[in-house]
C-alpha cells in the first residue's frame, strides 16, 4: 500500500475562533508603493506535518515564510502587517498556511481578519530599509517576539525581477462551513532585492506555533510594489484529504 | 522520428529497500526490452533529495547497468548536473568517457543545472551561480575529451595541465545536449550548437515557436564541441493500450501521480528570487491552466491511447519539428510492470513502423 505525504493534524483542531468571512464580496484594495519584505526559512519536517491538516501536503523541504507589508497610504490608512505561514501544497500550487498575523493598526487588524481570515493581533510591526540591511520586527505588549535581518542585499534585475509570493491560506468560518481561504494578491514590481536572512529574535510560540522554527536560511527579499488585493477566489476544505480535495474555485 | 525512454526512478512510500530495488530493476528490465524493440535511447535524470519524485541521483551508474545488458540503445545523461557543489567538471568528463567505453560508444551527454531548492539548498549552492557554471562546464568538458593535455583557469574551477582520462569511445566525443525547461533555454542550446532536450511537457502547438527559434538560431551557432548537434528531443508520456479509454484513464493516473510528487518539491523561483530562475518548471506545463476550477485537460501532445491515437500525436510532434520523443512510462510504480511491458511492445509493433528509419537510426546512433 502506497503511503502519501500530507499533514497529520485533525481538521477539527484547525481554525478554532476563526473569523467569519463573506465569500460573496467583490471589493478590492489597491496599495501603491507598498514595501514587501519576505523571508523564508527551512524548518523540520516533523513540525510541518504536525501543523498541517490532512487536506494539505507539506512542501519539501519543509519551510515557512515571514511576510511584512508596509503601506504608507491605503483606503484603510497607513499600516504595517506581518504574517507567518508554513509552506504547503494543495494540488500543485504552493501556498502558505498562516499561523500568526500581526497588524499595526486597528483598521488593518479588522480588515485582514474580516476579509481574509488572518488571525490578526494588534502589535508593533516594523519594517526598515537600512543602508546595509532590511530589518523586520514584531513586538507585542512591549516585548519583541520576532526580529529578522537580511544582509548582503543584491538587486534582482531583468525578467526575474519579481518575487513569487506563495498565497496565504487562513482558516475562516464561511457560509460553506469552516474553510481555508486564500488571499489573492497581484503585484507590479518597481524594485526587488534579495539577500541572506537571519532571525535574531524568534519566539515561535508567540508567533503561533512553538515547533515552527528557523533551521536553515533560504532567502530574504525586499520589494517595492503596487499591490492589488482581490476578493477570495479559492478555498480548501480542511477535512477533505489532500488526494480527494484540493483547492476549489469559488463560484462567481 | 526517434523514440526513447527517460527515467526519474520515482519511488512509492514507504521507502523500503525492497521497494527501492524493485523500482531500479523494473526500469532496467524495461530498458533492456526497449533495446530489443528498437527504441533509440534511454535517458536518466539526475536529481537529489526529491522524495518519491526521483531517486535517480547517480545516472552514470544506472546507465552503466543498462549499458552492459543492452546492445544498441543509446544512453543519455538527462542530465549530468553542471553544478560545482555537486560535481567537478573533470569528474563528469571521466564518467562520461568511461560509460562511453563500457557501452561501445553509445553516450548522449546532456547537461543542465537543476531547478529546485531541494537540490541547490541541499548542496548549499548559490542559485545565481548555476547558469554561469553550466556555461563553463559545457565548454571545458569537450576539450577534456579531445585534448591530450588540458589546463584551465576559469571562474568556477582551475586546473594545471593534466591528461583527463579515459577518452571517450566516440570520436571526437559524445553528442552534447542541454535540458530545456525555461523559456529561452532552447536558444542557449542553439547558440552553443547543442541538442535541445525539451522537458517542459506541453501542448504541441505551444512548443512550435521555440522549435522554430531553435532551428533558426542554431544556423549561426558557435559550437562548444567539435560538431553541431541540432536535434530536438521532447520529453513525453507513453501508455499504449488497445482500449483508448483505458489508456487515457491510466495516463491521467500517471500524470496525476507525477503532479502530486513534483508539486511537493520547492522550485528555485518560489524560494529564491533570481534573474536566472524565472520559469515555473515542469509542473504548470502539464496542465493547461493550474487555476482552472473544472477538471484540467491534459496537454495535447501526450501519448496516451490506442496505437492510432498515439500515431496521430507523434505525427503532430514530427510536423512541429521534433526529432526525438523521449517517454516517461511509469510514475511511482502506479502501473503494474506487466502493463508497462505490454505498452512498450504494442507501441513498438503498431506505432514505430509508421515512422520510417526508426530501427536503422537506432542501430546507427542517435546523431
Amino acid at each position: 500500500m502506497t503511503e502519501l505525504l500530507y499533514g497529520r493534524r485533525a481538521a477539527s483542531t484547525v481554525g478554532a475562533n476563526a473569523p467569519v468571512l463573506d465569500l460573496n464580496r467583490s471589493d478590492e484594495l489597491e496599495i501603491k508603493d507598498m514595501h514587501v519584505y519576505y523571508v523564508l526559512f527551512e524548518t523540520p519536517m516533523d513540525a510541518a506535518l504536525a501543523r498541517l491538516p490532512t487536506s494539505l501536503h507539506p512542501a519539501i523541504p519543509a519551510h515557512f515564510g515571514i511576510t511584512f507589508w508596509r503601506a504608507k497610504e491605503s483606503a484603510i490608512g497607513p499600516f504595517e502587517l506581518a504574517f507567518v505561514g508554513l509552506a504547503c501544497r494543495s494540488g500543485i500550487k504552493p501556498r502558505h498556511f498562516i499561523h500568526g498575523a500581526f497588524a499595526s493598526t486597528q483598521e488593518a487588524q479588522a480588515y485582514f481578519s474580516a476579509k481574509y481570515g488572518f488571525p490578526c493581533r494588534l502589535a508593533e510591526v516594523r519594517q526598515r530599509e537600512l543602508y546595509d540591511r532590511i530589518e523586520g520586527s514584531i513586538a507585542c505588549d512591549g516585548r519583541t517576539i520576532l526580529e529578522v535581518i537580511t544582509t548582503h542585499m543584491q538587486p534582482v534585475v531583468g525578467a526575474g525581477a519579481t518575487v513569487k509570493y506563495s498565497p496565504a491560506l487562513c482558516a475562516a468560518e464561511t457560509s460553506a462551513g469552516r474553510k481555508l481561504v486564500q488571499l489573492e494578491t497581484s503585484y507590479q514590481f518597481a524594485r526587488v532585492m534579495r539577500g541572506t536572512p537571519k532571525a535574531t529574535v524568534f519566539d515561535a510560540e508567540a508567533l503561533g506555533d512553538a515547533a515552527i522554527k528557523p533551521a536553515f536560511p533560504m532567502s530574504g527579499a525586499h520589494a517595492i510594489t503596487t499591490a492589488m488585493l482581490h476578493p477570495p477566489r479559492f478555498m480548501v476544505d480542511p477535512g477533505t484529504p489532500a488526494e480527494s480535495g484540493g483547492a476549489q474555485k469559488l463560484p462567481r | 522520428m526517434k523514440f526513447g525512454l527517460i527515467y526519474e526512478l520515482s519511488t512509492p512510500r514507504p521507502f523500503t529497500r525492497e521497494t527501492q530495488k524493485e523500482v531500479f530493476e523494473n526500469a532496467i528490465d524495461q530498458a533492456v526490452l526497449a533495446d530489443e524493440l528498437g527504441f533509440a535511447s534511454v535517458w536518466s535524470v539526475e536529481h537529489h533529495f526529491l522524495e518519491e519524485y526521483s531517486h535517480a541521483s547517480c545516472p552514470e551508474m544506472f546507465l552503466t547497468a543498462i549499458a552492459r545488458a543492452t546492445k544498441n540503445i543509446r544512453l543519455g545523461f538527462g542530465i549530468a548536473t553542471c553544478v560545482p557543489n555537486m560535481h567537478h567538471p573533470i569528474r563528469w568528463a571521466e564518467k562520461g568517457a568511461t560509460l562511453d567505453i563500457l557501452s561501445g560508444g553509445r553516450v548522449e551527454f546532456g547537461t543542465g543545472r537543476t531547478s529546485t531548492w531541494n537540490e541547490l539548498g541541499g548542496f548549499n549552492q548559490r542559485p545565481e551561480d548555476t547558469k554561469r557554471a553550466w556555461e563553463e562546464y559545457c565548454r571545458v568538458i569537450p576539450k577534456m575529451w579531445m585534448q591530450e593535455r588540458f589546463s584551465h583557469d576559469g571562474t568556477f574551477f582551475t586546473m594545471p595541465e593534466r591528461n583527463v582520462l579515459p577518452k571517450p569511445w566516440q570520436e571526437p566525443h559524445p553528442p552534447l545536449w542541454v535540458a530545456v525547461t525555461g523559456q529561452g533555454t532552447e536558444l542557449d542550446a542553439a547558440d552553443r550548437g547543442m541538442g535541445a532536450m525539451i522537458l517542459s511537457i506541453a501542448d504541441v502547438e505551444r512548443n512550435i515557436p521555440r522549435f522554430q527559434a531553435y532551428r533558426e538560431r542554431i544556423k549561426t551557432c558557435e559550437p562548444v564541441g567539435a560538431f553541431v548537434n541540432d536535434q530536438i528531443a521532447v520529453a513525453n508520456w507513453l501508455f499504449c493500450h488497445p482500449d483508448k479509454d483505458y489508456a487515457w484513464k491510466r495516463g491521467e493516473e500517471l500524470v496525476g501521480t507525477f503532479g502530486y510528487m513534483a508539486g511537493q518539491t520547492t522550485e528555485i523561483s518560489e524560494a529564491y528570487p533570481s534573474s536566472n530562475y524565472t520559469a515555473i518548471g515542469l509542473l504548470g506545463t502539464l496542465r493547461a491552466d493550474p487555476h482552472a476550477q473544472d477538471k484540467k485537460p491534459l496537454a495535447s501532445g501526450l501519448c496516451f491511447g490506442d496505437p492510432a491515437t498515439i500515431i496521430d500525436a507523434v505525427k503532430r510532434w514530427e510536423a512541429a519539428g521534433a526529432d526525438h520523443l523521449v517517454f516517461m512510462v511509469q510514475a511511482r510504480e502506479t502501473l503494474p510492470q506487466q502493463e508497462v511491458i505490454d505498452s512498450l511492445k504494442l507501441f513498438a509493433k503498431e506505432v514505430m513502423p509508421h515512422f520510417s528509419g526508426e530501427k536503422k537510426k537506432a542501430a546507427g546512433g542517435a546523431r
